[in-house]
């Protein structure tokens, strides 16, 4: 420490020179302090951005587009060993398609590929299943079908992909089926996938046509317990047949049960075959662009549906493939168009075939679709060599190019979806990768009504997840969003108006010893955990509402009444009684007339219940109805009474004829007679225009039906227990404005005759109206943000219904509840974040409103 | 400027503004209010002590004497302001021409609406300058827009500010400066017409130019209103009031005509406070 003569000496002699070790100190908080605060702040800012940026960069590629890269290349007949193949054989088939380029190769009918992309599969037309690697086109085993001299392969079918079920059509009326699967050892602690080959039906071809007629179209379908074959044959019959499984218990052996059948056969010849994934429908495509509809559920007795067009007039059908999951349909035609085509019930409980969707169009004939294993995207490509990747539920075109210059003559897709062969018409082979996450999100999927495959309509639907895979994920964030919004309008609706009348009357009337207790003790109400509040909401507050609505729904009403007339009573109780309260505690006497208006409607309501609606409240239209009938004038009159009121007491005419009485009590018996007798009379006028207005003439028929559909977790106990979370929030910030309005400004009101009523609602109120919004917004930012109690106690259905007896899901709520189950960066995960975004999106515009608004009227009632 | 001249040599009566003299005149003015042995307490401290006075009508009274001496206490007792402050009790009476203003049945706000009051610190609210002067009427239920319009600038007038802020009429308030904000307050005051004025003092937060013209209103205003000024400024007193009471320690010391209390008082307090011994 310097000595006081140096600090003066210092201080005397130079405004620059400053050695003293108290003044540096002081010096050194004043600017460490400064970058202390700067250093806070933006640090904070910073970990807002920065939470920002995380949320986008985990949502940003659910909106980045798909790419396809090629992967390898080769020339399939370069590698491909020399096939022997019969004259006849060879010539029934190549006649079809003179175009291919080298007519030594055989056509390819299927291409497959194993989940790890590694190998690959081709069925040829000679009836060979060849494996080979995918990278290098080197063959890995070929399996060549025992098939009788003479006879050939003349059609194929493929079942649902992840079957890997496959069916070739013989000449000879006959069919072989087969299914390739992969078995994946380590040897050396590498992985080698070897392809094996079953044979479901065993392993020589099994009959079909008892004729013996050349089967010119087929298609499968298998699973655990049984397996469908249909075909067309030349002779333009339509033949089913369906092998059930039979075990037998004691002998652990398997046997197939087979029904035969031959169904109508469309008019037209047949075009394409397809058996649906659980073997229950039949689609026959046939030439004019018809389908034909089977119910196939009972192989005995199938029934035919329906039979309608799906193209434009003049252009047919060229590609049919069913969708995953088997219950949409995809329709290709040959002016390219793409639809979605689903079963939907009709009011006749029947499944019909409606068009679901369209796609963007292609120029030239759609060539084969082929549906993706476990999503509900599909690829394409048409005689052009246009090749797309669309999405149904997104309705969406993910991709769209020219893979090469050559026409494309077969796709196999991998199960996952990650990469496909592509064959083209000049024997090139070529592997390529796919980059498409996440097909099923797009504007529309999010916001948009959509239609999923078996609803009647589009809707706005939040469904993440099942037991299926092939379940159709429902992301619309609109119900969700509703929820939201809803919750926090229940809740504000409990919370503002009881939050500032508290804040009002604790800044204003209450007696400052009074204020000190009940401002500390709402506060702490914040301090209540939600998780408390959501626990007592859900256990306890949900069944009491629903045994007592009437009663809750009575002291709703009840309360605000009851509660002027007990303050009405006070005031009109002789001067001995009211001066032994002291002043500003005459709310502390509510406590009791509120306990006891709680009671009373509490206990009243059962009683009610059973008087007007025989206990039942929720089916309140069979009586509510006969009620009204009679006494819908009387409601009509209670409803303009309060106008009416005003209109009377306003009238200067009827005040000149009301000031001659002297008696201050017949004066005022006197304007409420008058306006109960106006309001009667215009509601018995009023009555016949307003039912035949909203209740097409008829009341009591009009409401007979009408019930309520009560949730136990609904918005009454959200909005009572999200209400009660939010109130300290409001009362807090209210009664701090409210509080803080100039005394002087008060006197000065005061001071020119005004009543306190009238100098808190155009001073007080005025000059607190910044405070009192942001209180509200800052509440409403709470609410909407609110997790704990929403997720106890909404039920959290995400429906879309504003009903207060409906329950909802949160955007919160629905990340807390679904998150933990979600897989880390899939489409689910990232559509929560999304969700996340949404919500921050919400508070944040709340704020931002509600700060602007605020900044407006605090410069505009600025306090002195 | 020539205009607002000339409604002030024309306009007032000048025989009005002839100062009274002789100690005796108290009593032949015609009373407005009237003080009987008025005792205040707030709480358990006594801040006046039998005060009787009679306050003239249609002239300026001052309170004058040192801080604490309970002159605003006694101005605020007037329009019942005191009511609003916690524990404050008050026994004796006054009377507005011959009605106890204490008495139970008394509706304050039409007491305050007849006894206007002016505070030391601008007060004006929030609102545009036309609704801060027509607030005392609107809350009467005057809102016929032609009255309003008429009362606004008859007490804008009335406050010489209608010249300065008749093209501002919407502007807010809040932007005036002081001395313009406390004219505002006088026509505030004065819209509703009131029968008597307290100004608490009301120049004491302003500059000399805006005291000067806060004075001048005053001395306008005495013809149509019975005004009470409190002040601690005496050169203030001696030059607007027509009586001057000096008050110390709660109690009402001396009541007489300016002239007689500034230049011969009777009491040796009141000789010890104008002539700056205390205070």
């Amino acid at each position: 420490m310097p000595s006081p003569d140096s600090q003066q000496k210092n201080s005397g002699n130079s405004l620059i020179q400053s050695e003293g070790f108290y003044f540096r100190f002081r010096m050194f908080m004043d600017k460490f302090m400064r970058f202390g605060v700067a250093f806070g702040g933006i640090s904070i800012i910073i970990a807002i951005t920065l939470i920002f940026a995380y949320l986008l960069v985990v949502v940003f590629p659910i909106f980045h587009s798909a790419e396809i890269k090629q992967e390898s290349s080769f020339s399939l007949s370069a590698s491909s060993q020399p096939i022997a193949v019969t004259e006849q054989s060879k010539q029934d088939l190549s006649a079809e398609d003179q175009i291919t380029e080298d007519p030594s190769r055989p056509k390819i009918l299927h291409l497959a590929m194993e989940e790890q992309n590694e190998v690959g599969l081709r069925v040829t037309e000679t009836g060979q299943l060849l494996f080979f690697d995918t990278r290098s086109g080197e063959t890995k085993f070929t399996h060549v079908p025992n098939l009788p001299k003479g006879v050939s392969v003349t059609s194929f079918g493929n079942a649902d992909p992840a079957t890997t079920t496959i069916a070739l059509g013989l000449s000879n009326g006959h069919a072989l089926v087969y299914r390739h699967k992969y078995r994946v050892t380590f040897p050396n602690d590498k992985r080698l996938i070897t392809p094996v080959i079953e044979t479901p039906l065993g392993a020589e071809p099994i009959l079909i046509d008892t004729q013996d007629e050349a089967l010119t179209h087929i298609d499968v379908q298998s699973n655990d317990e049984g397996l469908t074959l249909v075909a067309g044959t030349a002779d333009k019959r339509l033949l089913l047949v369906a092998f059930t499984k039979e075990e037998s218990l004691l002998e652990e052996t398997e046997t197939f049960e087979r029904i035969g059948i031959e169904l109508p056969s469309p008019a037209t010849p047949i075009t394409h075959l397809l058996v649906d994934k659980d073997q229950r429908e039949l689609y026959v495509a046939s030439e004019g662009g018809y389908i034909t509809f089977f119910d196939i559920q009972d192989k005995a007795e199938p029934k035919l549906l329906q039979h309608l067009t799906v193209t434009d007039s003049g252009s047919e059908l060229t590609a049919l493939n069913s969708l995953t999951g088997g219950i949409s349909i995809l329709v290709g035609t040959s002016d390219g168009q793409l639809a979605q085509w689903s079963l939907v019930r009709n009011e006749n409980n029947q499944e019909q075939l409606v068009k679901y969707r369209e796609f963007e169009s292609h120029s030239a004939a759609i060539v084969k679709i082929i549906p993706e294993f476990n999503r509900k995207g599909f690829l394409t490509f048409d005689e052009s060599g246009l090749f797309g990747i669309y999405h149904t539920t997104a309705e969406n075109t993910i991709l769209r190019r020219t893979l090469s210059s050559a026409n494309i003559d077969n796709i196999a897709l991998s199960p996952r979806a990650n990469a496909m062969s592509v064959f083209t018409k000049n024997n090139q082979y070529s592997l390529w990768s796919i980059d498409n996450e996440h097909p099923e999100i797009s504007w529309s999927s999010l916001w948009g009504k959509v239609w999923y495959e078996s609803h009647e309509e589009p809707k706005y639907l939040w469904q993440s997840s099942s037991a299926d895979n092939d379940f159709e994920p429902k992301f619309s964030l609109v119900p969700i969003s509703f929820g939201t919004l809803k919750a926090a309008f229940y809740a504000m609706m409990i919370a503002v108006p009881l939050a500032i009348m508290g804040a009002i009357f604790t800044a204003q009337f209450m007696s400052p010893n009074m204020r000190k207790t009940v401002k500390p003790s709402i506060e702490i109400m914040e301090a209540l955990p939600t998780v408390i509040l959501g626990f007592l909401a859900g256990l306890w507050l949900a069944p009491f509402v629903e045994d007592n609505l009437v009663g809750i729904f009575l002291m709703l009403l009840a309360m605000p009444v009851g509660v002027l007339i007990a303050a009405y009573t006070w005031q009109r109780l002789p001067q001995k009684f009211r001066f032994m309260v002291p002043e500003g505690w005459e709310g502390a006497l509510l406590i009791p007339a509120i306990l006891l208006i709680g009671w009373v409607t509490l206990s009243l309501g059962p009683y009610l219940e059973m008087w007007w609606f025989d206990g039942d409240i929720t089916q309140y239209g069979k009586h509510l109805g006969p009620w009204l009938d009679r006494n819908l004038y009387l409601v009509i009159a209670g409803l303009l009474f309060p106008w009416a009121f005003l209109l009377v007491t306003r009238s200067e005419k009827f005040g000149q004829q009301l000031n001659k009485i002297k008696s201050e009590f017949y004066q005022s018996a006197l304007t409420l007679g008058v306006s109960i007798v106006v309001v009667v009379i215009i509601g018995a006028l009023l009555s016949p225009i307003v039912e035949s207005l909203l209740f097409d003439g008829d009341v009591a028929g009009y409401l007979k039906d009408s019930t309520i559909a009560f949730d136990q977790r609904n918005s009454i106990v959200v909005g009572l227990a999200m209400g009660f979370a939010v109130i300290p929030t409001i009362f807090s910030i209210a009664e701090d404005a409210l509080f803080a309005v100039p005394k002087h400004l008060i006197q000065g009101s005061l001071a020119l005759g005004a009543t306190q009523w009238q100098t808190l609602t155009r001073v007080v109120i005025l000059t607190a109206s910044p405070g009192i919004f942001s209180a509200v917004m800052i509440g409403l930012g709470r609410a909407v943000g609110e997790t704990m109690i929403v997720l106890m106690a909404t039920g959290n259905t995400p429906v879309m219904d504003f009903s207060i007896f409906q329950g909802m899901r949160t955007l919160s709520a629905n990340i807390a509840v679904e998150m933990p189950e979600s897989e880390v960066d899939s489409t689910h995960y990232r559509v929560l974040f999304l969700a996340a975004l949404v919500l921050f999106a919400f508070t944040f515009l709340f704020n931002t409103m509600a700060e602007i608004v605020r900044q407006r009227l605090r410069r505009k009632y600025s306090s002195l | 400027m020539t205009e607002a001249s000339e409604t002030r040599t024309h306009g007032i009566n000048m025989d009005a503004l002839e100062r009274p003299v002789g100690p005796s005149d108290l009593a032949n003015e015609e009373i407005a209010l009237e003080v009987s042995n008025l005792d205040l307490h707030y709480g358990s401290s006594q801040a006046l002590y039998g005060v009787n006075m009679v306050i003239p009508k249609n002239r300026v009274t001052a309170f004058i004497g040192p801080s604490g001496c309970g002159k605003s206490t006694l101005l605020r007792c007037f329009n019942r302001m005191n009511d609003l402050v916690d524990g404050c009790q008050i026994k004796g009476e006054i009377k507005l021409h011959e009605e106890d203003i204490y008495h139970k049945r008394v509706n304050v706000a039409n007491l305050r609406r007849r006894i206007g009051m002016v505070f030391q610190k601008p007060n004006p609210f929030p609102k545009s300058v036309y609704e801060n002067v027509a607030y005392g009427l609107r809350i009467q239920g005057v809102n016929d827009k032609r009255k309003l319009d008429e009362a606004v600038e008859k007490a804008l007038r009335g406050a010489a500010l209608w010249d300065e802020m008749k093209d501002r009429l919407n502007d807010n308030a809040l932007g005036m400066s002081g001395g313009q904000q406390q004219r505002l307050v006088i026509a505030r005051a004065i819209a509703i017409e009131p029968e008597v004025m307290l100004l608490d003092e009301p120049a004491s937060a302003l500059d000399p130019i805006s005291t000067l013209k806060i004075e001048e209103l005053i001395y306008e205003l005495k013809q149509n209103y019975t005004i009470i000024i409190v002040t601690h400024n005496m050169q203030q007193a001696a030059r607007v009031s027509d009586y001057t009471a000096f008050m110390y320690m709660g109690k009402l010391i001396e009541h007489a005509d300016t002239n007689t209390l500034f230049t011969n008082p009777s009491e040796k307090q009141t000789e010890d406070y104008i002539t700056g011994r205390y205070g």
